[in-house]
């Protein structure tokens, strides 16, 4: 029994599997693609990429396998190959699970869409080329991948392109996400020079200068949504919620995170490289967090939840501990995209209403989906033994258990309890208390198409952390000993986010309305970031630019320097001496007398 | 400077702060012209006599026929000047003024 083979040739054919919907619409003359077709291949190739996942982690079989090459120039050649390695292997799996299960809902949720199977569609291309991605072993495919997934987040968060609102999120994403790309161009061109292969699984420089790795983690930056290229992320929810579940939560803001997994041999000497992502991912984390405590969009919430998620990858990837990272990954798609598809139904059942302040006592109403939903966020708090918990407090113990910046630590520890505090908010909003909503709103969470895929993200994200770690072996040790307050250090830091968020909520009870400071207006306006470098940079530039070029380069030229400065300068010489030219004799004789007192002077 | 040296260089320079000073009457600027050049008429002579050199007698000659040239000119314009304005006071002569 040739193990490779097997595992080769189910990659192949996942891929394949899921090729075929767009292959045969395009080939065959009446061929019409549904959306439960769509969604049972995304079942079958699930169903057959537990087989290689299953390979992997009994036999431990890992695989590159080459199909055909680009013989582009003589001495450069780009393969077309495949990296079926822990990461890929894990991640297929997980990605094919959640696809599924968000396609399921997708079927209820957009089942009054007339364009659904081009939206189903959509979904699969994105699926297509988030996989390529993973799957890729150069950067070229990888590049295409990254691409691909680019793209398709554009046409699906302007899905709705009659709102205006769609499009100038979707124009956002497309042109934050292009300022990640000159990153990873940047460090595509210094491999192709430097080391003559794009490929991941050569051996790369122990000793990487700091310029592709610069690159890279800019790339990271963009596609991921760390501080300074995140607006796209909160303005993505725009799209409907279907696409913020597969894109904006489990696969494609991870594409960022994952290229810097693949490419960790060139980071993991270089000291000013780690420090750096460690830094941006701990302001990250902290930045999405305190955003996320003052919004009343249920939508915006969960983004700014992920993008302080993708903070904690990134410090992760700070530490040195990619598989952390990767483990995080993994666990989150699956409790954040159930998050989000219980805040679809929410928003379905209540006819379109998005905002907290309006949901309320949904507990008894949409019982299924704010059972998940508290799952959800007990996940996302890290509660003991749930997903988040396996990954979460690993990350926060080795934190702790490091040699690192104090101040990363510190951001880290408070963007955990905010975590904690905003889930709780949320819950308490939606769930409890006294509704809030209108009398009469159809809400109706009966359909098997709602409660079966939330309830099977449910049991992944109750489940998941514990499966993956006991099958997957930690390539790094992780710390073994530690006080026990440095062990506990997360679940105390979560506690107090809870107790502050219940000391707050029984503000609420007196009916005062919430006096505007400094702190709620830096968190409602999300740092200020959005005006700050959407109006007034550009508005400045542009400004201080014509200024430059017309006002300063005229006046410099012609009126100061050039034919006028001439002018003027005559005209002062002209001026000082008319009152010597006068036409009477006396002057004169003044002048002469002076010339006289000038010879009698030299002599 | 010796002593001489002394004496015509004042004298030509009195004259001239004279020349300069005397804002009244054209006829006063005439009178210390002639006396600066009667005062290099007598430094002009006195040179070649200094220095023994008998070819340079030639130049307070020479001076001299020009500035009875320019003495005649100066009074004719004194004339012209007296017969078109009614004196010679200087503050009249403002034909040239911007």
């Amino acid at each position: 029994m040739d193990l490779p083979l097997i595992l080769n040739s189910f990659m192949l054919l996942i891929l394949l599997t899921l090729i075929t919907p767009m292959l045969l619409s395009i080939l065959l003359k009446n061929y019409q693609n549904s959306p439960t077709n769509i969604m049972y291949t995304v079942k079958t190739s699930f169903i057959i990429s537990l087989i290689p996942m299953m390979l992997f982690m009994y036999m431990n079989i890992e695989s590159i396998s080459l199909y055909w090459e680009w013989k582009f120039i003589t001495n450069f050649k780009i393969p077309l190959s495949f990296k079926m390695d822990q990461y890929s292997l894990m991640f297929f799996p997980i990605a094919l699970f959640v696809t599924w299960s968000i396609l399921q809902f997708a079927s209820w949720y957009m089942s009054s869409e007339p364009f659904i199977t081009k939206f189903f569609s959509y979904l699969l291309t994105f699926l297509i080329a988030m996989l390529i991605l993973i799957i890729a072993n150069n950067m070229f495919l990888l590049f295409i991948g990254w691409e691909g997934v680019g793209i398709m987040s554009f046409l699906l968060i302007g899905w709705w392109h009659g709102r205006a609102e769609a499009n100038t999120a979707a124009l956002q994403a497309v042109l934050y996400n292009r300022i990640g790309d000159i990153g990873l161009i940047l460090s595509m061109a210094w491999l192709a020079s430097t080391m003559n292969s794009w490929e991941i699984q050569q051996p790369l420089h122990s000793q990487t200068p700091l310029l592709p790795l610069l690159g890279l983690i800019l790339a990271a930056t963009g596609k991921s949504a760390q501080f300074g290229l995140h607006p796209w992320l909160p303005a993505a929810m725009e799209g409907p919620t279907p696409v913020s579940a597969l894109l904006h939560s489990s696969t494609m803001v991870v594409a960022g995170i994952f290229l810097l997994i693949r490419t960790h041999p060139m980071f993991c000497n270089n000291q000013v490289a780690l420090t750096l992502c460690l830094c941006l991912g701990a302001l990250s984390t902290l930045y999405a967090a305190t955003c996320a405590l003052t919004q009343n969009d249920i939508k915006k919430i969960i983004a700014f939840s992920t993008s302080s998620q993708l903070g904690l990858m990134m410090v992760a990837i700070g530490l040195n501990l990619p598989q952390l990272a990767f483990l995080h990954i993994s666990t989150h798609a699956f409790f954040k995209a159930m998050l989000f598809l219980c805040s679809g139904s929410i928003i379905h059942s209540l006819n379109g209403e998005q905002d907290i302040r309006k949901m309320g006592g949904l507990q008894k109403l949409l019982p299924t989906t704010m059972s998940c939903l508290t799952i959800g966020n007990l996940a996302l708090m890290g509660t003991p033994f749930l997903a988040g918990f396996y990954s979460k407090d690993l990350i926060i113990e080795s934190l702790n258990t490091s040699y690192l910046n104090t101040w990363a630590l510190v951001l880290t520890l408070l963007a955990t309890s905010f975590t904690a505090t905003y889930s709780l908010r949320m819950t308490l909003l939606v769930q409890a208390g006294f509704t809030r909503i209108p009398s009469s709103t159809p809400i109706n969470e009966n359909d098997p198409a709602i409660t079966n895929s939330i309830t099977r993200l449910a049991l992944g994200s109750i489940a998941a952390g514990l499966l993956i770690t006991s099958f997957i072996l930690p390539t790094k040790t992780p710390p073994m000993t530690m006080p026990l307050i440095t062990k506990t250090t997360a679940i105390i830091v979560s506690t107090l986010g809870i107790m502050l968020a219940l000391e707050l909520s029984k503000l609420t009870h007196t009916f005062t309305p919430p006096k505007q400071n400094a702190l709620t207006n830096f968190s409602t306006t999300l740092g200020y970031f959005n005006p700050l470098m959407h109006r007034l940079s550009s508005s400045k530039l542009l400004s201080k630019g014509q200024n430059i070029a017309s006002h300063l380069i005229d006046l410099t030229w012609f009126k100061k320097t050039g034919p006028e400065g001439l002018a003027t300068l005559q005209l002062k010489a002209t001026k000082s001496s008319t009152n010597l030219h006068t036409g009477l004799v006396k002057t004169y004789l003044g002048t002469f007398a002076l010339s006289i007192f000038i010879i009698l002077f030299m002599l | 400077m010796t002593f001489l040296h002394l004496t015509f260089y004042s004298t030509f320079t009195l004259s001239s702060l004279g020349l300069a000073f005397h804002r009244t009457h054209l006829i006063s600027i005439l009178l210390c012209l002639e006396s600066m050049m009667l005062s290099m008429y007598i430094a002009l002579s006195l040179w070649p006599i200094q220095t023994q050199t008998a070819s340079s007698t030639l130049m307070p000659i020479l001076m001299l026929a020009f500035s009875a040239c320019e003495a005649g000119t100066g009074l004719a314009i004194l004339v012209a000047s007296t017969r078109t304005h009614g004196s010679d006071h200087l503050h009249n002569f403002n034909l040239l003024q911007c």
